[in-house]
């Protein structure tokens, strides 16, 4: 019991001396740049934020595991960070990682090293979730920063895809739950100074137009949310844009707009005879 | 002045200091127990409201004063349940839990991870089943991938179920042909699986191979491929309503250890149990988010493909009206997957609308006596397309195929 409050108020007290607090707040924020493109680095004012949560919404096909993959694979290569990815819809697939980082440098050995940087959790329901959540909070990361790589980023695909089913009805665990993993992240994201990411789906409310899953208690959660959306009527599919609807640093609603294709440039360039022909059949 | 120390101090008028007093005697009593266990288990941090009990008996637990998992471990169930106010039938079933949570394969998937390099070559080990129409594997990359959840939407009629018996047909293709020579359980809800037709498929699958067949252990490999050996490893189950086929799903994972050569379930199909007789439509959301996730851990843990049919519904929107897939809008999410098959005149296409490695891609298909085939108009043909009987001319005016959907 004793132990206890002074865990809590150990961090208030830090915060109340004046030296100390100033120094920790001002030294250890930084972010980091994710060379996503250019756009919808603007989009997150210059990138994403290690201590903040950051969520991506959007519908289905919308985009939000690539743009989870190309973010993993630009901190890996080009930062040589760890990145650590928790995959609850089986969606992480290690070719298109491969791809991705083809793309970027031909050689075969970056490419291996910057794929090894990439640690995968594969958890299916929230326990396995909170478990997973809880063992890096307690060891899992220390572990990774002690074998000489540093850990800067914590992906989450998806944290709906887990929560929806234990939410509404006559279940009264749901809300609960929803807050301890709230809470895991965001004790992870100030502990240890790592920028979270994390995907979520999309519901219509009553007048059809899209919002972010989960209900408004989740809302509260992520600093910063970018709704994606798929661009309708052109020719190329893989236009999407990016919509800022929550953010403490940008005005809301802006919209930047941005290619998938953009990440797999040299596949799009041995497109084959047969391809073409797909192409011309697209409706 | 002498109070007794019992164990529900918290309702009722007690003084905050006589709370206090017996909160701090009761850690310290635990603290004693704690000492006992030195060994550093993993189990150590995870906090009691995160484990899968149900809620009543986790506030019993942290109301006697359990706050981590570390402390219930080396409990006995007596002393649990003298402790905690609980039955003794309850108190074993919180060990078992306990117990359960830190065998090894489950601590094993929440704690260790793979790396990225890892999951690459457990990918290419995989393997993907072939739906004989070329273009279609092309566009998925090989074949509907071991280890996803597919999703197959189309109008009636369109061909769903004919590729459905098509991909239970393929993924018994002998291993040297470049199949995955596995067998299939197919999960039927709306009654529409055929013998016959899949008799049709495999002979049509036997007498391709046979066409192929090159080496001698093509060769060897071929004498066991028969048309009642692809229909002996073909496991049929029948559902009637939804309530079936989440028992069937529940209980997949032992029929799945006792047949560990499966690599395919095809549930034909989601929708139908599911649309109709549920009033509440929340209701029915949540148990497919739940199925879905089931889904995905079999497909993950047991290496196999789950292919999943739905129907697809009319949306009105500025007065104009679309067919989308049913199962409403976060349905959407939970497949890995999702392939649109839909009509274009007289032309069938399927689309890729959503896939985590692959790009989107629009192609056509054809439904023939042998099966799913390719369109007669693609430029690389299989040797079975010699059966199409008119030649490929105009789009338009290319005959219907007899099929059986």
């Amino acid at each position: 019991f004793i132990n206890r409050i002074s865990d809590l108020l150990g961090p208030i007290i830090d915060l109340l001396n004046p030296e100390k607090s100033g120094n920790r707040l001002l030294r250890e924020v930084f972010f980091l740049q994710t060379f996503l493109t250019h756009n919808l680095d603007k989009l997150l004012d210059s990138g994403l934020y290690t201590g903040e949560i950051t969520e991506l919404t959007g519908s289905p096909g919308s985009g939000k595991t690539q743009v989870c993959f190309s973010v993993a694979v630009n901190i890996s290569h080009q930062l040589k960070q760890t990145v650590f990815y928790i995959d609850t819809k089986s969606g992480m697939c290690a070719n298109r990682l491969l791809q991705m980082l083809q793309t970027k440098t031909p050689n075969m050995e970056e490419q291996m090293e910057a794929l090894q940087k990439i640690k995968v959790f594969r958890v299916f329901d929230v326990f396995s979730l909170l478990a997973c959540l809880q063992h890096l909070r307690s060891n899992g990361l220390q572990k990774a920063s002690v074998g000489g790589g540093s850990v800067k980023t914590l992906m989450v695909d998806s944290v709906s895809a887990v929560l929806s089913s234990m939410l509404g009805g006559k279940q009264n665990e749901g809300m609960s739950l929803l807050m301890q993993v709230a809470g895991e992240l965001k004790m992870i994201a100030k502990d240890f100074n790592i920028a979270v990411l994390m995907t979520n789906h999309v519901t219509k409310d009553g007048n059809g137009h899209l919002k972010a899953g989960l209900g408004q208690s989740w809302s509260h959660v992520p600093r910063t949310r970018v709704l994606l959306q798929r661009v309708e009527d052109t020719e190329t599919s893989s236009l999407r844009t990016a919509t800022l609807t929550k953010s403490s640093r940008q005005a809301c609603h802006l919209v930047e707009e941005f290619d998938l294709c953009h990440w797999s440039e040299e596949r799009r360039t041995s497109i084959s005879g047969k391809r073409k022909l797909e192409e011309r059949s697209k409706p | 002045m002498h109070t007794p120390h019992s164990r529900s101090v918290g309702g009722g008028n007690a003084p905050f200091w006589l709370v206090c007093q017996t909160a701090i005697k009761h850690q310290k009593k635990k603290k004693k127990k704690k000492k006992r266990k030195s060994t550093v288990n993993s189990k150590m941090h995870r906090t009691v409201p995160s484990l899968p009990l149900a809620p009543s008996m986790k506030v019993k637990l942290i109301n006697a004063g359990f706050q981590v998992a570390s402390d219930l471990t080396d409990m006995r169930p007596l002393q649990l349940c003298k402790e905690a106010g609980i039955s003794q039938e309850e108190a074993v079933e919180v060990l078992q839990v306990l117990r359960d949570d830190g065998q090894p394969h489950q601590q094993r998937a929440a704690t260790e991870s793979l790396t990225a390099l890892d999951l690459l070559h457990q990918e290419q080990a995989l393997g993907s089943i072939v739906t004989f129409c070329s273009a279609l594997d092309d566009a998925l990359g090989g074949g509907v991938p071991v280890g996803k959840t597919t999703e197959i939407c189309g109008s009636p009629g369109v061909g769903k179920t004919q590729l459905c018996m098509q991909l239970a047909v393929d993924v018994q293709i002998p291993v040297c042909f470049g199949g995955l020579g596995g067998k299939a359980l197919y999960i039927d809800t709306e009654g529409s699986f055929l013998v016959q037709r899949v008799a049709d498929m495999a002979e049509a699958a036997v007498q391709h191979c046979t066409l192929l067949a090159e080496d001698t252990e093509q060769r060897q490999a071929l004498e066991e491929l028969t048309v009642e050996k692809i229909l002996s490893n073909l496991f049929l189950v029948r559902c009637h309503d939804y309530v079936e086929l989440l028992a069937e799903v529940y209980l997949l994972p032992d029929f799945l250890s006792e047949h560990p050569e499966v690599r395919l379930v095809v549930i034909d199909s989601i929708a139908f149990p599911f649309r109709h007789d549920f009033e509440d439509l929340s209701q029915r959301t949540r148990l497919l988010n739940g199925l879905a996730q089931q889904l995905i851990q079999l497909a993950t843990q047991h290496s196999l493909a789950v292919v999943l049919t739905n129907q697809m519904t009319t949306r009105v929107s500025n007065g104009q009206s679309k067919l989308v897939p049913a199962l409403g809008e976060s349905w959407g999410h939970a497949a890995t997957q999702r392939l649109i098959l839909h009509w274009e005149g007289l032309r069938r296409l399927a689309s890729l609308y959503k896939s985590p490695s692959q790009m989107e891609a629009t192609i056509q298909y054809q439904i023939t006596v042998q099966g799913f085939r390719d369109a007669p108009d693609e430029p690389r043909t299989t040797p079975d397309s010699s059966a199409v009987s008119s030649p490929s001319g105009n789009h338009s005016k290319r005959p219907r195929m007899e099929d059986l959907s």
